[in-house]
């Protein structure tokens, strides 16, 4: 319902200043954006890489979470993250149904997945990864993922 | 024995309701008005057929229909609400918004403050928006009037001098070419002071200085828009009603600070709703566009 007027708030701001590592790719309509994140302090997992971040509006945003994923190509990796599939799912809880709150915005997801990364020590993919990749069929936000550890 | 009175107006309302419910309004009117004639006390049945009657555009039935309602219901929110759309349809802005935010009022009041809060919230927003509309267009033919007189009167004392030096040449009083260049000097002179008077009046137009922003503090943290109803919430951050319990129908906590928070322990926030008001009384016009 007030999707729209939202985005198009939240796209002007982040058109006149975003955080250090942020970037805005695309956002040529309502529905879908592209951010690239970069971690900015010299954790040696994600040196001299680029992430770059898909995110999906439904109507009812900010009420509802947006879906957020990694998506790869030839250029953006998916980052080494005990939380981040290698699909590019990420299990976290501000994306999650239970953990949004509709004061988050875009900037403020890419701001807590870029220190999520920065404060990542293992070079690791979350337990069962080859089999959630192979069966996952479900949306990202239909998930209930069961949080391993709150501790990464 | 015949079926009482109520309940055949009853079996037409809901025959009524199917109708409507196919879109066939035409239909759903004429079954609404011989349930009111088996049945005239039933404020439902009007608003029903205010319903229909709007989706016909039959406004000044619609505010008939609202009018019979309240008379027999006064907290009648439907009413309220159906009536403010047909009075916005006619352009009654004023009365218009009085009865929205009357509907407002009672959706507030309510045991279920549901959905209808942010949809009234919306047509208050428009009612505001259209009284503001019509003062703005009356301003501008004001001043663009004003504007035209004078320059008018400017135009006209240049035409008065220039045949005024023209008979002085036509006399000899002053020589043909010495008068073509006062002419010329005259005809500039009512230029400048015409492009300066457009001037002055783009620059006193408030509309052209304005810096069009609301300051964050006026503005609802969800839907990023200045709020017309605040209230606050135990930590302190104020919200718009509407779009809050949006988010607490959905999940029952404080947005920030996510601690346990019910519609119930809401309170509005008077003073800065006031400053809400007063910011788009002083700023109107753009505010609503935002």
């Amino acid at each position: 319902m007030f999707a729209s007027k939202r985005l198009g708030k939240e796209l002007q701001k982040l058109h006149e200043k975003l955080p250090p590592g942020i970037t805005l790719i695309q956002a040529d309509d309502l529905k879908e954006w592209l951010m690239d994140i970069q971690v900015v302090d010299s954790n040696p997992i994600y040196q001299n890489e680029v992430y770059r971040l898909k995110f999906m509006f439904s109507p009812d945003y900010p009420i509802q979470a947006p879906e957020v994923v990694f998506v790869a190509d030839e250029t953006h990796p998916i980052p080494w993250h005990p939380h981040v599939y290698s699909n590019g799912i990420i299990c976290l809880d501000l994306l999650d149904r239970q953990g949004w709150s509709p004061v988050h915005n875009v900037e403020s997801v890419c701001v807590s997945l870029q220190s999520m990364l920065t404060s990542n020590t293992k070079k690791e993919r979350p337990p069962g990864d080859e089999n959630f990749v192979k069966h996952n069929k479900q949306r990202p936000r239909d998930i209930n993922f069961v949080f391993h550890d709150n501790q990464v | 024995m015949a079926p009482s009175p109520d309940y055949a107006a009853e079996q037409l309302k809901s025959q009524g309701n199917t109708h409507f419910k196919d879109g066939d309004y035409d239909a759903a009117e004429a079954l609404y008005s011989q349930a009111i004639q088996k049945n005239s006390k039933n404020p439902l049945l009007f608003t029903n057929r205010a319903n229909a009657r709007l989706k016909l555009e039959k406004w000044e039935e619609v505010i008939d229909d609202c009018i019979r309602s309240i008379e027999l219901m006064k907290e009648n929110m439907k009413a309220f609400f159906y009536l403010a759309q047909a009075q916005l349809s006619i352009n009654h802005p004023n009365e218009a918004l009085s009865s929205a935010l009357m509907a407002y009022e009672l959706c507030t009041n309510s045991a279920q403050q549901t959905s209808n809060a942010a949809t009234i919230s919306a047509l208050v927003l428009k009612c505001k928006k259209a009284k503001w509309d019509i003062r703005e267009r009356d301003r501008i033919r004001r001043r663009a009037d004003l504007l035209a007189d004078l320059e008018g009167k400017l135009e006209h004392e240049c035409k008065r001098d220039v045949d005024d030096i023209e008979a002085r040449i036509e006399s000899g009083d002053v020589g043909r070419s010495e008068g073509q260049e006062e002419k010329s000097e005259r005809k500039q002179d009512f230029e400048n002071k015409r492009n300066d008077l457009r001037t002055a009046f783009a620059l006193s137009d408030p509309q052209n200085l304005e810096r069009r922003e609301v300051p964050d503090f006026l503005v609802d943290g969800i839907t990023f828009e200045i709020m017309h109803d605040p209230v606050v919430t135990k930590n302190g951050r104020s919200y718009e009603r509407a779009t809050l319990i949006e988010h607490l129908k959905r999940s029952a906590t404080d947005p920030l600070t996510r601690e346990p928070l019910t519609i119930a322990e809401l309170r509005p926030n008077i003073a800065l709703k006031e400053a809400c008001t007063e910011f788009m009384e002083v700023n109107n016009g753009w505010v609503y566009d935002w």
